[in-house]
């Protein structure tokens, strides 16, 4: 019991502190956790990460927006562009062949990935350039 | 700063459209999309990423709680470990390197790619 506590709380804290940091939800290291370590079914894992997800997401925003890092114009287009982007993606979710698409995705993602990948080599090369070292 | 409602629009639409389809969160698309496409910082996309999950989540959660596949015991401690997180993560962001956030981002998008392929 105590140990359970103490695990989902230093979950709480790894996942949390990537997602402010990153600005992804965390439900990549919440669902994954659930499922394989305490044995939850794939949708009361899901469903408990969003519950966490939504208050940890407010006080990562507040915390970025004191520091001025939000830019609030594209977080409202953004985010409700998203909003109504899931909505079409959840009713055509039973007309697509999903294996297919999650393959094609997995690949642009993947594609997406290298970039970031070369942009942080990049970034990483500029700042030695600059450290004279 | 100038930026492109359009490009803003279609970052957004894009990550939803996936997000609704195949149950993954909008973060691993949402920022990539801001850094690549918009020409955001790592920094200010991490930010204002986190600005469109509260809304994308919060109106993602509502159907799992409807039909009881939330705990909320598990949910309450696990957020009293990832607010501390979270508030640490966005007061000490700027004290990490930008080379660093975008290295570490592209093994999230890894480990998403290969969770969306199984």
């Amino acid at each position: 019991m105590i140990v359970e506590i103490i695990a989902f709380i230093l979950l709480g804290l790894f996942a949390g502190f990537l997602a402010a940091t990153l600005g992804i939800g965390g439900g990549i290291i919440f669902v994954p956790a659930f499922v394989s370590l305490f044995a939850f079914s794939q949708l009361d894992a899901q469903g408990t990460s969003l519950a966490i997800i939504v208050p940890t997401a407010v006080i990562a925003t507040i915390g970025h927006a004191r520091a001025g890092r939000v830019v609030w114009k594209v977080a409202a287009v953004t985010g409700l562009a998203g909003v109504g982007g899931a909505v079409l993606g959840s009713l055509l979710a039973f007309e697509l062949d999903e294996t297919v698409l999650r393959r094609i995705f997995a690949v642009v993602l993947v594609i997406l990935a290298i970039r970031m990948f070369i942009r942080a080599v990049r970034l990483r090369q500029a700042e030695s350039a600059t450290d004279g070292s | 700063m100038g930026f492109s409602w359009v490009k803003a629009l279609v970052v957004g639409l894009v990550a939803g459209f996936v997000a609704g389809l195949l149950g993954i969160g909008g973060g691993v698309i949402v920022v990539p999309g801001l850094v690549l496409l918009v020409g955001m910082t790592q920094y200010a996309a991490a930010a204002t990423s986190v600005a469109t999950i509260v809304l994308s989540a919060a109106a993602a959660v509502v159907a799992f709680g409807v039909n009881g596949n939330v705990d909320w015991a598990v949910a309450l401690v696990v957020f009293v470990g990832s607010s501390t997180g979270a508030w640490f993560g966005a007061r000490y962001q700027d004290r990490i390197p930008e080379w660093l956030l975008a290295g570490a981002f592209s093994i999230i998008m890894v480990i998403s790619a290969i969770r969306m392929w199984l």
